[in-house]
């Protein structure tokens, strides 16, 4: 049997109505799950994988399926109606989600976002099944340096989340590196900034800062409007679908955000939200309309959505071909494979393939089933909106906090969730943006492991850094990331502020 | 609404709050240096030891709180909206509250004060109506997350009653 | 009570296993690394043997394990379903660390297993045996990097002892640490570190394949079914065994040990597990109880006079 039939095969075998009847419970409850925040797709799988062993391996397998992708596709409909990203890859739909959210056009955002999730999830798993062996060859080539080279690229990208000022945007981003530091340093093992407090010996938790950011910090900030307070949101302005305009936007981003998710979800130590990020800094620049940035672009959410899931097929990649776990929810699905007598490694398309293409199968079903179940619930969402505030409120506290009691149901933990609200109100009240801050607290580590791991097998040489031809390209794309738009905007500042002061009236 | 150019800006008045977040930024910049002078020096052959991007961090702090002073001289802070405090109390109030009687009253009744104390800062201040319908919401919540999906929710009293 | 309702239609419609002695085992590693795989291995035999209904792993990655055994610690306390996965890395890093939360600080019921170090060079390296290696080292230690665990632990540990014993001083070794198996292994793959060390378990896939060669293993014998030399067989007298244990919550009553103690027996003596050792290549070193908090002790001090004299804590 070659590639094809064996593919053929897993789809007849995942399409059998019980088969289908299990990806829609799969994806229900992923769904469910996955929208409280804090809890992303690696939680919602472990919570949910008990549900699976009752079943049959091949029903099993295909409500695993449709768990994964329920949970991931739940956290980006909190994202952009509520301003609550549950996970770190969904930070970025919050950005231009929640402002066409506001403007009555959730609809639309909640549809590129599952339109785009499916797009890149059918595109990324095809991929998978048939490049998956050279793609991992491309990941290898990734060591120390190139990680380093890409975290720089993804540092300038994460300038267009600053806002209108570098000042505070830089600000927040020193603010996320200065909570990175703390915990017990990787490569030493020294205790930095912990000052003896045990609990903060394994430092932030990425979802503690973002819930706390995002949704404490949001809902202070709202409450402190009083009646004076901005609006009240209008649900649906307009169509609750996609008209033309946006299905003409949002295409090219879903397939760019596929393009860029994919590798980089591959990759050993890339991880979803660097994707996400760099879709977002693509769509802002590649976008005819870079005025709606900021207030609710549509390519804004379409690109990363796309990347996010696309990036999570990727993580299938290493997992399948080398078993390697590279995130704790592809750690989880090993587990999973684990009781169907699947082991994961190089040998693994050899010498398991009706498993192998059974899963496959099973998430081109599930994909298919997540567009099925949410297409229709858009409207209902939407309906989330028109919550009155007190009851809506309310009701995103007690689920954020949910979220981080799940996770870790400790004092200190929702201490921190309490201070970092604070700490999130207070920035919103001076202008501060607060993505920089999640972002600076994920990234900056990673940086400062792959430098050092860099120069440590270089006994010191900076010049590594540069010499590698993978690493060098990336250097290269982030200085003119850097540089262009600073030339362009010392060019054509004065036309670019008169047309901007004329098309504000 | 954060527009940069509002007219309150043109008169260029030092903004004192803008001062306060230089003062605080330049204090965490201090406190990583003082932590990072603690650590021994480790770098091995890369160099760069765990103090290291610390000591980066913490320069790039204080060049960020001289920074953040000078826009504050020009008054380049953009308007801000007037904030209410009793809604922040309220919900200050209501987390420090979950968080004290979380382990002690369980989640349900811990979380319905919480979700009680938010209504109340968006205006429900109706706490007689309020606490019970949080408590009953939340325990709903903690039986199918708890009790179903075996999250692990503190029980307290009023959940031993249904599990 | 609509959602009671509707939850007790899902708990009908799912058919929920019962809630019987659900343990949850923080694995204090990332996952792929041997932590995860031992935590993992538990969790499938336990279901699988009925001694538990639900068993759920945590990763809790980091500065090895240190990070996870003082959450465990402090979260987990006298919480008689917390279970923690540790071994003879831990010993170490607490020591490296200064760790303020030491084994002491939790309830270590049983010693599991026994893996030894293997050393490992992408199939295109140069270095074709383990003298190549010991040569290259000796010229030039910087040269050599090796990839492998968090500092201070199993691999660090053996590293230090092979450059010892080859007569170059350990403390100029060139150790790369990464916080888990899964990303040292792609190091390895991708031919970014000179050669890598870590239990054989992690190589084992890639060395059947022929992505990596196999240059020692750090057991006193050959191991039977593994095709290598030991580095005792090189002239380097370094035997290294990594060993895995599992821990419960501080804090508990006798009668809570008891219970715990008895589960991880069953589990042990259980055709899955044994089944399991065999195929993850692992040796059975179980011991339980006071004598394996003797070999315990005896394994700290002697960790400890090893980690001083290859200058890793002062």
């Amino acid at each position: 049997m070659n590639t094809f039939d064996f593919l053929l095969q897993g789809l007849l075998v995942a399409a059998q109505p019980m088969n289908l009847l299990y990806a829609l419970i799969g994806v229900t409850l992923g769904t469910a799950v996955g929208v409280l925040p804090g809890i992303g797709p690696a939680l919602t799988v472990a919570l949910l994988l008990p549900v699976t062993y009752k079943l049959d391996p091949g029903g099993s397998l295909i409500m695993f399926a449709g768990i994964y992708y329920g949970g991931m596709y739940g956290g980006s409909t909190t994202s952009i109606l509520l301003n609550t990203p549950g996970e770190s890859s969904s930070i970025v739909t919050a950005l231009e989600g929640n402002k066409m959210a506001r403007a009555g056009r959730g609809g639309p955002a909640l549809a590129t976002a599952a339109i785009g999730s499916f797009v890149a999830g059918l595109i990324a798993t095809v991929a998978l099944a048939f490049i998956a062996p050279f793609v991992v060859k491309l990941a290898l080539v990734f060591g120390p340096r190139e990680y380093f080279a890409l975290m720089v690229l993804a540092f300038v990208t994460v300038s267009s989340a600053f806002g209108d000022s570098t000042l505070r945007g830089l600000t927040s981003l020193f603010i996320g590196f200065a909570l990175a530091i703390i915990g017990i340093d990787q490569l030493t093992g020294q205790t930095r900034m912990s000052f003896g407090v045990p609990d903060l010996l394994d430092g932030i938790e990425v979802t503690t800062l973002a819930v706390a950011m995002f949704a404490i910090g949001e809902s202070l900030y709202i409450a402190a409007q009083g009646d004076l307070g901005p609006d009240k949101v209008e649900a649906v302005k307009g169509s609750v679908w996609m008209n033309r305009q946006d299905w003409a936007r949002s295409w090219k981003a879903w397939l760019r955000g596929t393009a860029i998710g994919f590798p980089i979800g591959a990759m050993p130590a890339g991880g979803a939200e660097i994707g996400t990020f760099l879709s977002y800094a693509t769509e802002k620049r590649l976008t005819k309309h870079p005025e709606e940035f900021g207030n609710g672009a549509i390519e804004g959410v379409a690109g990363p959505e796309a990347a996010n899931n696309a990036s999570a097929a990727g993580t299938l990649v290493p997992l399948l071909t080398l078993g390697l776990p590279t995130t704790a929810t592809a750690a989880i699905m090993l587990a999973g494979f684990q009781q169907y007598g699947l082991q994961p490694g190089p040998l693994l398309f050899a010498t398991n393939p009706q498993l192998v293409w059974g899963l496959i199968a099973s998430l081109l079903i599930a994909n298919f089933m997540l567009l099925v179940l949410n297409l229709p619930l858009v409207g209902l969402w939407v309906k989330l909106l028109t919550i009155p505030k007190p009851w809506l409120y309310a009701g995103i506290l007690l689920f954020a906090t949910l979220g981080t009691i799940g996770a870790n149901p400790s004092v200190f933990e929702l201490g921190m969730l309490l201070a970092f609200g604070v700490l999130g109100y207070v920035m919103r009240i001076f202008g501060y943006p607060i993505a920089p801050v999640v972002v600076g607290l994920i990234l900056g580590p990673l940086a400062e492991q792959q430098l050092r791991r860099a120069l440590s097998i270089s006994q010191g040489d900076v010049t590594v850094l540069f010499t590698s031809p993978v690493a060098a390209v990336l250097l290269v794309i982030a200085a003119a990331a850097l540089i262009i738009p600073l030339i362009l905007r010392a060019r054509g500042r004065g036309e670019v502020l008169a047309q901007l002061a004329a098309s504000e009236d | 609404m954060s527009k940069g150019h509002t007219p309150s800006t043109e008169t260029r008045r030092p903004d004192r709050a803008a001062l306060v977040i230089a003062v605080f930024l330049a204090a965490l910049g201090g406190l990583i240096f003082w932590d990072a002078s603690r650590l021994a020096s480790m770098g091995g052959y890369s160099g760069i030891g765990p103090a290291t991007i610390p000591f980066v961090i913490a320069g790039g702090l204080l060049i960020l709180a001289v920074w953040t002073v000078f826009e504050a001289l020009r008054g380049d802070f953009p308007a801000r909206d007037r904030q209410q405090f009793g809604p922040v109390v309220w919900i200050v109030g209501g987390l420090a509250a979950q968080m004290l009687l979380l382990k002690i009253l369980g989640f349900s009744i811990a979380t319905g004060l919480l979700f009680a104390a938010t209504a109340a800062a968006f205006g429900k201040r109706k706490l007689w109506m309020t606490i019970p319908i949080g408590i009953a919401l939340c325990l709903a919540v903690w039986l199918v997350f708890a009790g179903l999906l075996q999250l692990s929710l503190p029980a307290g009293p009023l959940e031993h009653l249904f599990w | 009570m609509k959602q009671f309702f509707l939850a007790s239609i899902l708990a009908g419609a799912l058919a929920l296993p019962a809630f019987a002695a659900d343990y949850t085992i923080i694995a204090p590693a990332n996952p792929g690394g041997g932590w995860d795989q031992t935590a993992r291995s538990i969790q499938s035999v336990m279901q699988q043997e009925g001694i538990s209904g639900n068993v759920q792993v945590q990763n809790v990655p980091g500065a090895g394990g240190t990070i996870g055994l003082a959450q465990f610690a402090s979260q987990s306390k006298g919480n008689p379903n917390a279970l923690i996965v540790g071994g003879y890395v831990m010993v170490g890093a607490i020591l490296t660390n200064n760790s303020p939360v030491t084994l002491n600080d939790v309830t270590p019921i049983a010693r599991l297993t026994g893996e030894y170090e293997a050393i490992v060079v992408p199939a295109d390296s140069p270095l074709k045996t383990f003298g190549d290696l010991v040569e290259a080292l000796k010229k030039d230690p910087g040269a050599v990097s090796w990839g492998g665990g968090s500092a201070g632990g199993t691999d660090h540990i053996a590293v230090g002892l092979i450059a010892k014993a080859a007569g170059v001083d350990p403390t100029k070794i060139n150790y790369i640490a990464f916080s888990g198996g899964g990303e040292a292994l792609a190091a390895i793959l991708g031919s970014q570190v000179t050669a890598g060390i870590s239990g054989y378990g992690e190589f084992e896939s890639q060395v059947k394949s022929g992505t990596l060669r196999l240059l020692a293993v750090s057991s006193a014998e050959r191991i039977p079914g593994i095709d290598a030399p030991t580095i005792k067989e090189s002239g380097l007298d370094v035997v290294v065994q990594n060993w895995r244990m599992v821990a419960a919550a501080p804090g508990l009553t006798d009668e809570q040990k008891a219970a715990v103690s008895t589960d991880i027996e069953k589990l042990v003596k259980s055709a899955g597990w044994q089944e399991t050792l065999k195929t993850k290549g692992w040796q059975d070193t179980y011991l339980a109880g006071d004598a394996f908090k003797e070999q315990l002790t005896k394994d700290i001090s002697a960790t400890e006079a090893v980690l001083k004299d290859i200058g890793l804590v002062k």
